[in-house]
Parts: structure tokens; C-alpha cells; sequence
């Protein structure tokens, strides 16, 4: 399956473990800090946890800001803030119809439902006969 | 004259009545592969022949035979000059939309990937796997060359028994595997480069069903119709509060009533729909190209 990630992506891992540790820190943290953090968890190098954290940066998950000679990183927004932004898009409430994600089965009408479990009472009629 | 008139006619017969018809026609659902291509014949044949009438009307208005040199004193000629730059813009309307439609979708799909992957937590049961800690009953795929996502909610898992849950992935890697949404994509693309008053969205709406359709033959070749058929009702019955959404007639209903019937072994309609397709496009491309061959055999000898 050329269009799916082939086995486990160490990196998008990290990222979101990297995430919870900004999430649950009451104020930003430098490299150090997260990897310190971390470190208890996995063994990591330093170097990874700094790359994991630019990559955050760019995909404006994190925002930066100087402390001396370090650099200081938070989460760009709450987590729920996040989530909610997730479900917005997921489910299209937004409405402008771009074909993002396509999604299983959207939501149907009590009247659809009820023709809906019409035709699945045949299926299983179906198979008790067959 | 007959040429322009003869390709106006067809473009607008394939604009209008033809996909309504089309639309409400049952037999497409039972040949889905088949009838995503007549779609698209009858997208590009519609265009083509929107354009080739453009092209065939200027030509014939322009100049008198052999007499082939733009004259801008003759008010013909600027009519027939008016009509290519007219043509020129369809095309350049037509470019622009694709062009954005894809890169809108890229970019919100991309910012989507990113937030599914620091928010879900990876599942090894298939690659690609993202289960997202939200109540709301919630299944989709996230396309992509590489580093194709599948994401289920929580809610959709409590829903779900083993066998289901296998149906719904394989549904959803139907998509990903096909690349669906690359379809979906021309569509959309169609649908945004025509003015809002004359754009219509039957194509994209029976595009949208059409590859739901070839996913869950797919799935159902994998596992049997029933886990499919149990996992729509059961992610799609549940009282949600997104239930506004469903405004528009879901083609859920359609897809369980198919998965309830014989699976599908058409052929010869499948066959003759490939055929229709095929004649679509020859038609506009003959016709257009029928005069230019004439011309140059008529000049060589």
C-alpha cells in the first residue's frame, strides 16, 4: 500500500508526546526542560527533542520565544482548542465543501433512520433464511 | 455554421439535461466504477465541446476563404478575435479553479493531518491508524501520496463490534488506496470554475456517492455485506448533535438498501456505460477536429 505509511514514524510519535508535555507544563519550557521530561519516559537525544520542537514551530502547533541564550516554547493553543478545531473541520461545519478527508457515513434524518434499520432487519432476515 | 451550432447544442445538453437525467436514474449505482468515468466523460466532453463551439463559431465568422490574415478594420474579424479571447478565459478560468481547489485541499488536509497526529493516538490494527478521544461517532480518511491517515472516534469504536469496525477500515482504505478523493477533487474543481448561477451540483453530489459505492464493494468483497451494512446504521442512526448536517439527502440510505441486495455482477452495462464514456469524447473531438483535418488535406493537396 504505497499511499500509507509503511511501519512506525518515531518523529509524528514524539510530536504529539512533545505536545502533552507543553500541555500539561504551566509555563513554556526550553529544550531542555521537555527533554528532561521525556527522558523518564525514553531514552532520547536532546538533538531530536530540539528537532521535534522547530517542526512543532513550523507547523505553528508551538510558539517560541527568546529566554537568554535558549529559546522557550509553548503550545499554540489549549488542547481542547485544538480538538475543537479538528471536529469543526471533520465533520464540515464550516461548510465550504472541499474534499479534505472523506468521511464514512455523515448523519441522516429520523426518517432515514428508520429506512435505514428497514434494510438492515432484510439483510438479517436474509441470512436466517440463507 | 453547423459545426459551432452543432457543439453549442451538445455542451449544453451535457450541462443540463443530461446529468439530471443521469442523476435520477437508478442503474448507474449498480455499475459505480463505470459511471465515475461516464461522469467524467461527460464533464470533459461538456467542456470541450463549450470550447471547440467557441473556436468552430470564430473560425467561421473570421476572414473570407483564403484569405487567412487578421484584419482589425473588419468588424467580423474583432467579433471573431472577441470570441477566442472569450474561449482564452474559459481556459484560463477553467486552469484557475483546478489549480485552487488543489491547493485548498492540500493545505487544509495538511493542517488537519497535523492536528489528528499531536491529538490521536496511532492504533497498529492498520497503517495509518489515529484514534481521536471524541464522543461523536466519527470515521474518515485523510488522502495523501504518503502518510495516508485513518481516523476513528472513540464514539464510532463503542459503536462498533470487531467485524464492523474491519468493515469500516476497509472502506476507508478503499479510498486511500484508489485514490477517491483525486476524483472528488475534478469535480469540485468543475463545480467552482462556473459562474454561481449557472453551476450546478449534480456531478459532484453523484461523484460523491458513486465512490462511497465502489468503497463499500470493495469492503464487501473483503468481509460480506452485512458488518458494512450494520456500521453505516450504526454510526449514522445515532442521534448526534451535528444532525443539521444531514440537510441535504444522504446517500446512506441508498448504500445499506444496496448492501441489503445481491452483490452487483453487471458486465454488459457496465460494458455499454465504458462505451458511452468512450463515444462522449470522440464525438466533441471529431467534430472539432473533423474541419481542421479537412482544411489541411484541402491546402497539401
Amino acid at each position: 500500500m504505497a499511499s500509507e505509511e509503511k511501519g512506525p514514524r518515531p518523529l509524528g510519535d514524539l510530536e504529539r508526546l512533545v505536545m502533552e508535555q507543553l500541555w500539561a507544563a504551566p509555563a513554556a519550557l526550553t529544550v531542555r526542560e521537555v527533554h528532561e521530561r521525556l527522558a523518564g519516559t525514553r531514552e532520547l537525544a536532546y538533538t531530536t527533542v530540539m528537532t521535534v520542537l522547530d517542526r512543532l514551530a513550523k507547523k505553528k502547533l508551538t510558539e517560541r520565544e527568546r529566554d537568554g541564550k535558549a529559546w522557550r516554547y509553548r503550545a499554540a493553543a489549549p488542547r481542547e482548542e485544538l480538538a475543537a478545531d479538528l471536529m469543526r473541520d471533520a465533520l464540515d461545519r464550516a461548510g465550504d465543501r472541499r474534499e479534505a478527508l472523506v468521511r464514512f457515513v455523515g448523519q441522516v434524518s429520523d426518517e432515514e433512520a428508520a429506512l435505514l434499520r428497514e434494510a438492515l432487519s432484510k439483510l438479517d432476515d436474509q441470512e436466517q433464511t440463507g | 455554421m453547423t459545426t459551432p451550432v452543432l457543439l453549442a447544442v451538445l455542451a449544453l445538453v451535457l450541462t443540463g439535461p443530461a446529468p439530471a437525467l443521469l442523476a435520477r436514474s437508478d442503474w448507474p449505482y449498480r455499475v459505480p466504477r463505470a459511471a465515475v468515468i461516464l461522469w467524467q466523460a461527460i464533464a470533459l466532453a461538456a467542456v470541450l465541446a463549450a470550447l471547440g463551439a467557441g473556436i468552430a463559431l470564430s473560425y467561421s465568422i473570421a476572414g473570407r476563404p483564403g484569405e487567412p490574415r487578421f484584419d482589425p478594420s473588419s468588424a467580423r474579424d474583432l467579433v471573431a478575435a472577441a470570441i477566442l479571447a472569450m474561449v482564452a478565459l474559459v481556459v484560463v478560468r477553467l486552469l484557475w479553479a483546478i489549480g485552487r481547489v488543489a491547493v485548498g485541499t492540500r493545505s487544509r488536509r495538511k493542517r488537519h493531518r497535523d492536528l489528528v497526529d499531536v491529538l490521536a493516538t496511532p492504533d497498529g490494527l492498520i497503517p495509518g491508524l489515529r484514534v481521536l478521544a471524541e464522543e461523536t461517532p466519527l470515521a474518515y480518511c485523510l488522502p495523501a501520496l504518503r502518510g495516508a491517515r485513518v481516523v476513528v472516534s472513540v464514539g464510532a469504536l463503542d459503536r462498533l463490534d470487531d467485524s464492523e469496525l474491519k468493515a469500516v477500515l476497509a472502506h476507508e482504505q478503499a479510498h486511500l488506496r484508489a485514490r477517491h478523493d483525486l476524483v472528488l477533487e475534478e469535480f469540485t474543481a468543475l463545480h467552482h470554475a462556473f459562474p454561481r448561477w449557472v453551476r450546478s451540483d449534480v456531478a459532484l453530489e453523484q461523484a460523491r456517492t458513486l465512490v462511497e459505492l465502489l468503497a463499500d464493494d470493495d469492503a464487501r468483497r473483503r468481509n460480506g455485506p452485512r458488518p458494512l451494512a450494520r456500521a453505516l446504521v450504526a454510526l449514522a442512526g445515532s442521534p448526534a448533535p451535528e444532525a443539521a448536517l444531514a440537510a441535504a439527502k444522504s446517500s446512506t440510505v441508498l448504500r445499506v438498501q444496496r448492501l441489503a441486495g445481491p452483490a452487483p455482477n453487471e458486465s454488459r452495462l457496465s460494458a455499454v456505460t465504458y462505451a458511452a464514456a468512450a463515444a462522449l469524447l470522440i464525438l466533441p473531438t471529431i467534430t472539432i477536429a473533423a474541419p481542421i483535418v479537412k482544411a489541411i488535406v484541402d491546402a497539401v493537396s
